[in-house]
């Protein structure tokens, strides 16, 4: 076995120390230091009528046990209004042969009712393909939520007919190109008013059920260059979508792309992307603005050799630039810690986790910020566990039968030992930190009810019944979904934002809206499926603790205008269309 | 795995020259060219001088010593914080060359062990696995051709860095114990405070607690002034354990320079 260095090793870019991130972060503790709320929440899956279960995919042959282990990444849900109700309903994946994704209406009160045979929205499944993630998008700006699902195999797009149903439109949507496809985000690169698609790739571009060659597993587990890579598709709004992978500059990517998150992170006004990768090197491409990015990882982050498995985007310390939440593998016989990257303004990134307490989440999956009290300063949620079996461990088996064998090839499925009942990390109990001011995180899952030991995947956050208190909707590999109301007694004050485009993309999404109350500003960006295996709300959701009112409240669409909005309301709804007014719910 | 800072070995008297020989006297003009070099911080003209010497002199702990730094320093000067994997391979290379022509020297093996372990902060966290292993492989030749103290204690030392779920904290502990019985045979050293605090690690990754105490004690009694031995001590539950995980993270790069062992000559 050989191992290929490349670039300038782990965290060459640490030209800020930390120290100075933190003082340069913002030192008003307005709402946190207000804040008496207890951050609480109670499960209520079962009640609500999604406690869905996910099968990963069962294989044929001799390497059915690997290929199983190696492809338990497909649960995903995400949250989208099909219906245009206003409330958030749920599409949940399923990946084992024949097995049917579930599409949950929500009927407002917390409980949520199966549409998915009268919405045609079940399938995907099939001998070939195996179903991994989601993304609701309005492709065709017609105010109504399409559908993506991601698939080892080719996408499938269903167009949003009205009446609660959906046409497959794959075979005319131009995603045509195979790929083992496990996270898919949308937003507009060009802004050019419709949402493109990215999508990352795990495998190479090799159908795994078939397995004509069985060399398909990672050549180097911290510098795999043998992955898929990732493919970006150009909207051409007329129900179509072009590959422009190469001419937009990502035809080289060979990682194994576990997820993809997308933002404006220069402020230049054009959706940059972020690639966290498993095996290896994530990849920072800033947007050119030209319909090409630029590969800045070498200069933004440096070259990693962990297993990036989340990119989540969010301005967690209210500085007016987004930073970027990765999670890796930070376990007993593994001390990789999870990478919050702190953007310095400059085009570049300093990693800050251990200084802010979100460093180690064990094996880390899906992570979402969130206000989930409504102090002003987005709190974090982090799954992790990938597989919790019996008693017997699989990590010393995987160490004496292949790591520390001569010679081993680990792209050979068949090199690699069997898990049959074993458990690889797994009941792991889910990290929730409470976000202090911006400034450092404290780790709450226990006391806010969260701290479950599911083998979770991804998350979708949304306030699914209007209440002002974000809910969280977990799905798991191979066990029932979870779903958290959240219930905290005595947070702030709140308000959301549902933004439509008409210049812009109708989604609004990269749009970004910033306010001022009680002296505190919060830029959020509209986002387009970012976090592993799980789409949040496309409503903005912000909490301005013990403040009644905003002093300002600006919004900078993708086509370039921006729009000051006056007597947006608390506690509410606040409807917004580009270049018009507003109106409250 | 990594080794524990190695500063402690400030040797008051000629304890290693059984270790360290054949005597510096043969390479000396080498070493001071390469220090030369070194202040100069040409480091690659100090890494040819040094590869030159240790062929003709391969069991010189110094010349070894030495030529590891240079490594380190010129990877580090290039690729601040842990340096590149590539600048360590040369030395991995190198040694592993360097034995294959002279299979008999111990210090060698020593060496090219410690190869692999300054290698590690620079590497991801599955090759840290790999290099670990490979430098037991490497210390486990050397104590197969001298069982000397040093080396039992580099190598029982290195198991200690290894997770608990990997079952090879019993074989770090069984050399740890042989190390300790060579030390107590004798006068007291200042490295030897090393050891007790290795192996009542050891013992308290074995979950035998009462005997982790007792073997930091009997340190402490010897070495009243070690803050490390009282860091333990004054430690329990969850907070010891905090303490000797910190203690033993393989992300932390430390010192393998044995600079002191002939500066105490």
């Amino acid at each position: 076995m050989t191992f290929s260095f490349s670039g300038t090793g782990t965290g060459a870019r640490f030209a800020l120390a930390a120290g100075s991130v933190l003082i340069a972060a913002p030192l008003a503790v307005w709402g946190w230091a207000e804040a008496t709320a207890t951050i609480k929440f109670t499960e209520m899956a079962a009640k609500a009528g999604i406690q869905t279960e996910h099968h990963t995919r069962r294989f044929p042959g001799k390497y059915a046990d690997v290929l199983r282990m190696f492809t338990s990444g497909g649960s995903s849900g995400a949250a989208g209004d099909y219906d245009g109700d206003g409330f958030d309903d749920l599409f949940v994946t399923d990946s084992d042969n024949g097995k049917p994704n579930h599409l949950f209406h929500n009927n407002g009160d917390m409980t949520f009712t199966e549409v998915t045979d009268k919405a045609g929205v079940g399938g995907g499944n099939d001998p070939k393909s195996i179903v991994a993630d989601a993304l609701w998008l309005d492709y065709d700006n017609d105010g109504k939520e399409d559908l993506l699902v991601a698939r080892f195999g080719t996408p499938i797009l269903y167009h949003n007919e009205g009446g609660g149903k959906f046409k497959d439109v794959s075979a005319t949507s131009g995603f045509n190109r195979f790929g083992n496809t496990i996270a898919a985000v949308a937003f507009d690169y060009d802004n050019d008013g419709r949402v493109d698609v990215m999508l990352g790739n795990y495998f190479k571009s090799q159908n795994l059920i078939e397995l004509p060659d069985v060399h398909v597993l990672p050549n180097d587990l911290d510098n795999a260059v043998n992955g898929g890579g990732a493919t970006l598709w150009h909207n051409d709004g007329k129900g179509h979508f072009t590959d422009v992978t190469d001419k937009a500059g990502f035809g080289k990517l060979t990682g194994w792309t576990l997820d993809l998150g997308h933002g404006d992170f220069n402020n230049d006004g054009f959706q940059d992307i972020y690639l966290a990768c498993d095996y290896g090197t994530d990849r920072i491409f800033f947007n050119n603005g030209n319909g090409t990015f630029t590969d800045v990882t070498e200069k933004a982050i440096g070259f990693d050799t962990r297993k990036g498995m989340n990119a989540e985007v969010m301005d967690y310390d209210n500085d007016g630039w987004l930073d970027i939440y990765v999670t890796n593998i930070t376990d007993e016989y593994m001390k990789e810690c999870n990478m919050l990257w702190h953007n310095n303004h400059d085009g570049t990134f300093t990693d800050i986790s251990k200084e802010t307490n979100t460093c180690a989440t064990l094996w880390g999956w899906g992570a979402k910020f969130g206000d989930f009290d409504n102090d002003g300063w987005p709190d974090l949620f982090v799954t992790n566990g990938l597989r919790s079996a019996g008693k017997e461990n699989y990590i010393p088996v995987l160490l004496n039968n292949l790591l520390l064998k001569p010679g081993m090839d680990f792209t050979d499925v068949s090199n690699w030992p069997e898990i049959g009942g074993m458990t690889w990390s797994g009941y792991q109990k889910k990290k929730m930190f409470h976000n202090l001011g911006g400034q450092t995180f404290k780790e709450i899952s226990a006391e806010a009810g969260v701290d479950n030991e599911a083998d979770g995947r991804g998350l979708a956050l949304s306030d699914f019944n209007h209440d002002g208190k974000l809910d969280i909707f977990q799905v798991n590999a191979d066990q029932k979904a979870i779903f958290y109301k959240g219930v905290t007694e005595g947070g702030g004050n709140w308000a959301q934002f549902k933004l439509t485009g008409t210049k812009s993309n109708r989604d609004a999404i990269g749009a970004r809206i910033t306010v001022k109350a009680a002296g505190l500003t919060q830029m959020r960006e509209v986002d387009g499926g970012n976090g592993y295996a799980g789409q949040s709300s496309k409503t903005v959701h912000i909490g301005i603790g013990k403040a009644t009112k905003f002093d300002s409240i600006e919004i900078k669409w993708p086509s370039g205008l921006v729009q000051k909005i006056n007597g947006a309301a608390i506690g509410k709804i606040n409807k917004i269309t580009e270049g018009k007014g507003l109106q409250t719910k | 795995m990594r080794m524990r800072n190695l500063s402690f070995l400030i040797l008051p008297g000629l304890v290693l020259t059984s270790l360290i020989a054949p005597a510096f006297a043969a390479s000396d003009a080498d070493i001071a060219k390469a220090e030369q070099a070194m202040a100069a911080k040409d480091y690659n003209t100090a890494i040819t001088v040094l590869e030159a010497a240790l062929q003709s002199d391969p069991d010189n702990i110094r010349l070894g010593s030495d030529y590891r730094q240079a490594i380190m320093r010129k990877s580090i000067a290039a690729h601040p914080k842990e340096g590149s994997p590539l600048d360590f391979d040369r030395c991995i290379t190198f040694f592993e060359k360097v034995v294959a022509a002279h299979p008999n020297a111990a210090t060698a093996y020593l060496n090219y062990g410690f190869c692999s372990v300054d290698k590690i902060p620079a590497a991801g966290s599955i090759t840290q696995v790999l290099l670990a292993n490979a430098a037991l492989t490497q210390f486990s030749k050397s104590i197969e051709l001298k069982p000397s103290w040093i080396a039992l204690y580099t190598r029982g030392n290195s198991y200690l860095y290894w997770p608990v779920i990997f079952g090879k904290a019993g074989l770090g502990v069984a050399d740890l114990e042989r190390a300790y019985a060579m030390q107590k045979t004798e006068p007291t050293r200042a490295y030897h405070q090393r050891l007790y605090i290795s192996l009542g690690d050891g013992y308290w990754k074995q979950d035998n607690i009462e005997k982790a105490r007792a073997m930091w004690k009997e340190g402490l009694s010897r070495f009243p002034e070690s803050k490390q031995i009282k860091a333990r001590l004054d430690r329990k539950d969850d907070d010891l354990k905090s303490y000797i995980d910190d203690q033993l993270d393989p992300n932390k790069r430390v010192d393998t320079d044995l600079h002191e062992i002939w500066e105490a000559k």
